[in-house]
């Protein structure tokens, strides 16, 4: 072994032991939940389905678009446990079906089936399937029992145990070149029916044998006008198969098990009084309650966006009957309990509710007492699926719960009240249910926190409102997490970009604090104004700049307007200015100052960097430019100093007693580039440090072997950078520091020294995002806060990723409290900040100083959002939690009186020795 | 609180001489020959293991644990016994992690070969290259619970009365307090040294003395020396070369002579 190889041990020893004397940051046990909070969510819901294993069981079992399977309590909505698999297509989950207390999940487009144990919530097992894009899946059962699962890709076709996952038999589809297979169909036989289409020619069916996966039949019928067997047949009855065509309006239906060649038999849905709404796409729902058994033989047809009718298909086969039309009725859907199945109905009620009903299906008539009413969120958006679970009371009635999924994926679990239907506790179960379903957002897109400073002025810590949007704005309290406000934000596109601009706190009263929401839509560079008061959440009537052209730059002067609102600048693609408010008061200081506003544009697809300064017309000038090819680095990031941001000394004492002065430029651009070449041994993330104002690269440093995701936090005068290296698979940070001494600027960088680090349990796993902690006056020590993949969020104090510490400890060194430089960095559980509290996949953390200098609010958000305070240099000027009032009020009381007793005692004392 | 530290830090430091001994002791590098399982679909292979936490039943924490390989680049989740496979994952050098939020474990690399043979060695992050074996298919087993808190300091009478400034108060306390008592004062020349040196001690007579007052408190009324009173005893000092002291005034002096200017000391010599 190399002597450097024990060097570097016994110096990363050394740092653990120092470590443990240094200020940490840990949270105290009794702290828990004081000051954060944690808001855990799933995304939007695909599939869902109640735990009916067994009568009372409170469990819900969720998979949604954000590739989490999870399970909730429905009467809570708590969450019981989640799995997260990897974010993408690869663990996308395909299907989720529930048996007994088993859940199948067919992951990645056919790459994986899984099977849950629900009541654990571990994995059963996990099996791998062959190569191909999932279609359907169906269970399959042999004389009343499930045991197996049918996979339908659309190439193969397997079966697998349930009990094990492994597969029974795999079978090829024939011509699957030409033909399309969408479904599969089980009705309890010792058949799978598989069903194919070539669009507008024919429909394929195929049966299997369910031992050896042999093809009993093959045959194919005549349907011109059919393009999907998914979207537009559902199986109903006996093995009938349902069609919808909108072209000739008209249902057609076909025997799956027909031994004979048949045709499909045409019902117009004129014959049957029906009409479809222009332009609407009829659908057909069908429920199959068991495996095992066919499938009910009635079914609804939609025909309108609120127009639903429930059919019924005779026992011929051929004659289908309407039994109810139900217009308006917003969704539907079967349950079946024991041998009843039940459809559940939302109707609208009036504006601001709406009503669900339960009717029986083979009637057609409506149950009594089984109204529940769903209030009607304006904001919130419309209802988009129902789930019902249905179950028998004590006296043969059937009951159910409901689960609603409105259209901001929110869902809503409601359930219908015992048999005595007293209205007053019936009212109330309902609004709690509701009062804490109501929390269960879903963040659709890029979210991003904005905290205006002191809100609030009474709550102490400066506790306020944070805003977090999907298409919603929301208003959000940072005390506690509840949601104060939201807005549904029209027109946005789903790919635009936001910025969220504080143009006026709370500081001038009576003018209200102000917030600007900038929406730009990616592909047209269009970009909308929305101006609202953080606070109450109401919009603004400011009149807005009209912006008929593509906006590429945004900037936030310090400048002020006589409402105390800063002035907003927008730059168009033909360098145009816009300044948002434009009174002529902003106008003419613009004026005075526009010699000295400068602005930068980054192109990346260019490689191209380029600083303007303003003119006094509001057009600009070119003043520099900075390109980086693109053959062999891309620009990844440009990030300034923030505009606020106070330096609170300029200088440092050396060891050597003289003063090594911070290179503080506050137009200082920090750029961060990759490079094209992915080779893990050529791989490299570039930094430049750039002049905003003269374009002057003050710094370049080059991480070798590195690659991104690059995270980077610019503050002061010095730039942290953590990317992944290609060959430890482990994530290294470099830190470079500027500054100047004297007067010849040097640059003092140790970019090559990559400070490995250790995690709780392995390397410090990527960074998923990085942010500093600020405080008013910059006072307090710095600490980083990162997002590691296992959810927690590290707090790395500053120091422990100073460039200038030193390989060999020193006098000078020592003196100055730099911690020697190890190549591995500890990180201590201790140092998460979150504690158990995992936040996974965490996009962004956001901080921003408090009323208290040495606190810090921190928000991380991404899947979940979790708000805490960190302390850097720990809480000196509030006294600590654990101050005990008590013992030092008796202490002092105990002295008092220990004075009052020794003073009579010395009194005594000296009068006997006058006596004396 | 302190002996703890103390602790973790001999622990660490075991460890680490462990963690160097192993170094010493294994060498030997390049794949070994163990038959990882090549699977239907190409170059990919399967990470098997299985992870324990002694004495917690697997329900009561797998629910919330999941193995990561290479950070989230492939995810695999436990199965009820603890057991895992993390599924497709091409040859390369992974490490393979346990995430818990409630119990620790130690991340272990895994190298794949492009003919599937699989490796566990330790995870070093400086040395690459360095091979430690770790048994495959996996078996971690958890070192305990996280430690996410700091603990509270708690007022206990043995961290009181440790605390080196209590220490310093109470030893010369007793001091005070007992050794008039162990001394004989009824020997009247060192009643008389015991004088001198209390005086010259005090070298503000307009100030009362705590300790003057505590011995004259404690050692009883029937003290004559109360006759003598503050400024006029300070020209008294004169160096006695009377009997060899007693060891205890020896250490009774130095004890309360420390931190007065020395050249007052020399005077009594």
């Amino acid at each position: 072994i190399e002597p450097s190889a024990i060097m570097y041990k016994s110096t990363s020893l050394f740092v653990i032991f120092l470590s443990l004397f240094v200020v940490s940051e840990a949270v105290f046990e009794d702290q828990v939940g004081k000051f954060d909070w944690r808001q855990q969510y799933v995304g939007k819901t695909l599939f869902a389905h109640f735990d009916s294993h067994s009568q009372t069981s409170k469990k819900l079992f969720l998979a949604t678009d954000k590739n989490i399977f999870a399970s909730f309590n429905s009467r809570t909505g708590d969450l019981f446990w989640r799995h997260v698999d990897k974010a993408g297509p690869e663990g996308a989950i395909d299907i989720l079906l529930l048996h007994g207390q088993d859940a199948l999940m067919v992951v990645g487009d056919g790459r994986l089936l899984r099977s849950w144990d629900t009541n654990m919530g571990g994995l059963n097992w996990e099996a791998v399937l062959d190569t191909g894009s999932f279609q359907a899946a169906c269970f399959v059962a042999i004389q009343d029992t499930v045991k197996h699962l049918a996979v339908l890709k659309n190439a193969a076709i397997s079966l697998h145990y349930l009990t094990n996952g492994h597969q029974k038999w795999v079978e090829n589809l024939p011509d699957r070149d030409t033909v399309q297979y969408q479904a599969v169909y089980s009705g309890g036989e010792e058949e799978i029916y598989v069903l194919g289409v070539v669009p507008n020619s024919h429909l394929t069916i195929i049966a299997y044998s369910l031992e050896d996966g042999e093809i009993i039949k093959q045959r194919s019928v005549e349907a011109p006008w059919l393009s999907s067997v998914e979207s537009s047949c559902v199986v109903v009855g006996q093995g009938m198969l349902m069609c919808v065509d909108p072209g000739t309006l008209a249902l057609y239906t076909l025997p799956i098990q027909a031994e004979e060649t048949p045709q499909f038999s045409q019902t117009l849905l004129q014959s049957l009084d029906l009409e479809v709404s222009p332009g609407f796409q009829p659908v057909l729902v069908s429920s199959q309650p068991h495996p095992a058994r066919s499938p009910i033989s009635e079914f609804f047809l939609q025909l309108g966006p609120h127009h639903h009718v429930l059919l019924q298909l005779n026992g011929d086969g051929y004659t289908i009957a309407p039994l109810r039309d139900f217009q308006p009725a917003f969704l539907v859907s079967f349950a079946t309990t024991g041998e009843k199945t039940v459809a559940a109905v939302m109707t609208p009620k009036n504006e601001t509710a709406c009503a669900i009903n339960l009717f029986s299906a083979d009637s057609g008539r409506r149950l009594l007492d089984t109204t529940v009413i769903f209030p009607l969120d304006l904001n919130g958006g419309k209802p988009h699926k129902l789930y019902v679970h249905a179950f028998l009371k004590k006296d043969d009635s059937v009951g159910y719960r409901v689960l609603v999924q409105t259209q901001d994926h929110a869902l809503t679990f409601i359930q219908q009240p015992g048999t005595h239907t007293d209205t007053g506790t019936y009212t109330q179960t309902l609004e709690q249910l509701f009062g804490h379903n109501d929390h269960r957002y879903v963040w659709r897109k890029k979210g991003e926190a904005c905290k205006p400073k002191n809100t609030i002025p009474t709550v102490k810590h400066g506790g306020g409102s944070i805003m977090l949007w999907g298409c919603f704005l929301f208003g959000i309290d940072s005390k506690s997490g509840s949601i104060l406000w939201k807005h549904y934000l029209e027109n946005v596109q789903p790919n635009a970009v936001f910025k969220l601009i504080v143009q006026r706190t709370t500081a001038h009263f009576p003018h209200p604090p102000q917030c600007t929401l900038l929406i730009k839509d990616k592909d047209t560079g269009l970009a909308s104004l929305h101006v609202f008061n953080p606070i109450f959440g109401r919009k603004s009537h400011i009149a807005l700049p009209v912006l008929p052209r593509p906006i590429l730059q945004s900037l936030l002067l310090p400048v002020i307007d006589q409402d105390y609102a800063k002035v907003l600048l927008l730059v168009d693609d033909q360098y145009k200015v816009t300044a948002f408010p434009s009174t002529k008061n902003v106008l003419q200081q613009l004026q005075e100052m526009a010699s000295s506003i400068f602005f930068y544009l980054v192109r990346s697809d260019q490689g191209n960097l380029s600083g303007f300064r303003l003119r006094k017309d509001l057009s600009t000038e070119r003043i520099w430019e900075v390109v980086l090819p693109t053959d062999v680095q891309k620009i990844v990031a440009v990030n300034g100093k923030r505009p606020n941001e106070h330096v609170h000394s300029q200088g440092r004492v050396m060891g050597d007693r003289s003063v090594l002065y911070k290179y503080l430029n506050p137009n200082l651009l920090a750029v961060v580039t990759e490079s094209t070449d992915t080779h893990p041994e050529r791989a490299f993330v570039g930094m430049f440090l750039v002049d905003g104002v003269t374009g002057r690269i003050i710094h370049e440093a080059v991480q070798r072997k590195a690659r991104g995701p690059v995270h980077f936090v610019h503050s002061e005068n010095w730039v942290v950078v953590s990317s992944s290296c290609c060959s430890c698979s482990s994530c290294s940070s470099c830190s470079c520091c500027s500054s100047s001494n004297s007067s010849c600027c040097s640059c003092c960088s140790r970019s090559n020294s990559s400070c490995c680090s250790r995690s709780n349990s392995s390397c410090c796993s990527r960074s998923n995002s990085s942010c500093c902690s600020r405080s008013n006056s910059s006072c307090c020590s710095r600490s980083n806060s990162m997002g590691l993949p296992s959810g927690a969020i590290l707090s790395l104090p500053k120091m422990f990723l100073d460039p200038r510490r030193p390989e060999v400890v020193t006098e000078h060194s020592r003196e100055e409290n730099l911690i020697p430089y190890a190549p591995e960095m500890p990180i201590r559980t201790e140092w998460f900040i979150n504690y158990n509290q995992t936040v996974l996949r965490v996009k962004g953390i956001y901080t921003a100083p408090s009323g208290l200098e040495s606190t810090c609010l921190v928000v991380a958000y991404g899947l979940d959002i979790y708000q805490t305070r960190v302390y850097p240099s720990k809480q000196f000027d509030v006294l600590k939690d654990d101050y005990d009032y008590v013992l030092i009020s008796s202490v002092l009381f105990a002295l008092f009186f220990a004075t009052m007793i020794s003073k009579r005692l010395a009194q005594v004392k000296l009068l006997n020795r006058a006596w004396r | 609180m302190w002996l703890q530290v103390r602790l973790s830090e001999v622990c660490l430091f075991l460890q680490a001489m462990f963690t160097l001994a192993c170094c010493f002791s294994d060498m030997e590098s390049g794949p070994i020959a163990t038959s990882g399982s090549v699977q239907p679909n190409g170059d990919r292979f399967k990470i098997e293991g299985r992870a324990i936490v002694p004495g917690v039943k697997t329900q009561d924490w797998i629910s919330s644990a999941r193995v990561t390989v290479e950070g989230e680049e492939y995810i695999g989740f436990l199965r009820t016994d603890g057991s895992f496979v993390v599924n497709d994952v091409p040859s390369g050098s992974y490490v393979v992690e346990v995430i818990s939020p409630g119990y620790k474990f130690e991340a272990v690399r895994v190298d794949i070969t492009s003919k599937g043979k699989m490796r566990a060695r330790l995870v070093n992050f400086i040395k690459t290259s360095e091979v430690i074996r770790q048994p495959y298919p996996l078996q971690l087993r958890s070192s305990g619970p996280h430690t996410y808190f700091m603990k509270r300091e708690t007022w206990g009478w043995t961290d009181f009365l440790m605390n080196p400034m209590v220490m310093m108060m109470v030893l010369p306390l007793l001091i005070i307090v007992l050794l008039p008592k162990v001394v004989n004062t009824n020997d009247p020349e060192m009643r008389k040294e015991m004088e001198q040196s209390m005086n010259m001690l005090n070298p503000n007579p307009e100030l009362p003395d705590v300790s003057e007052f505590m011995t004259k408190l404690f050692s009883g009324s029937k003290s004559s020396s109360s006759k003598a009173v503050g400024g006029s005893k300070y020209q008294n000092i004169t160096c006695t070369q009377g009997p060899p002291r007693s060891f205890f005034i020896r250490l009774y002096n130095s004890f309360l002579s420390r931190g007065f200017p020395s050249s007052e000391i020399q005077v009594c010599k």
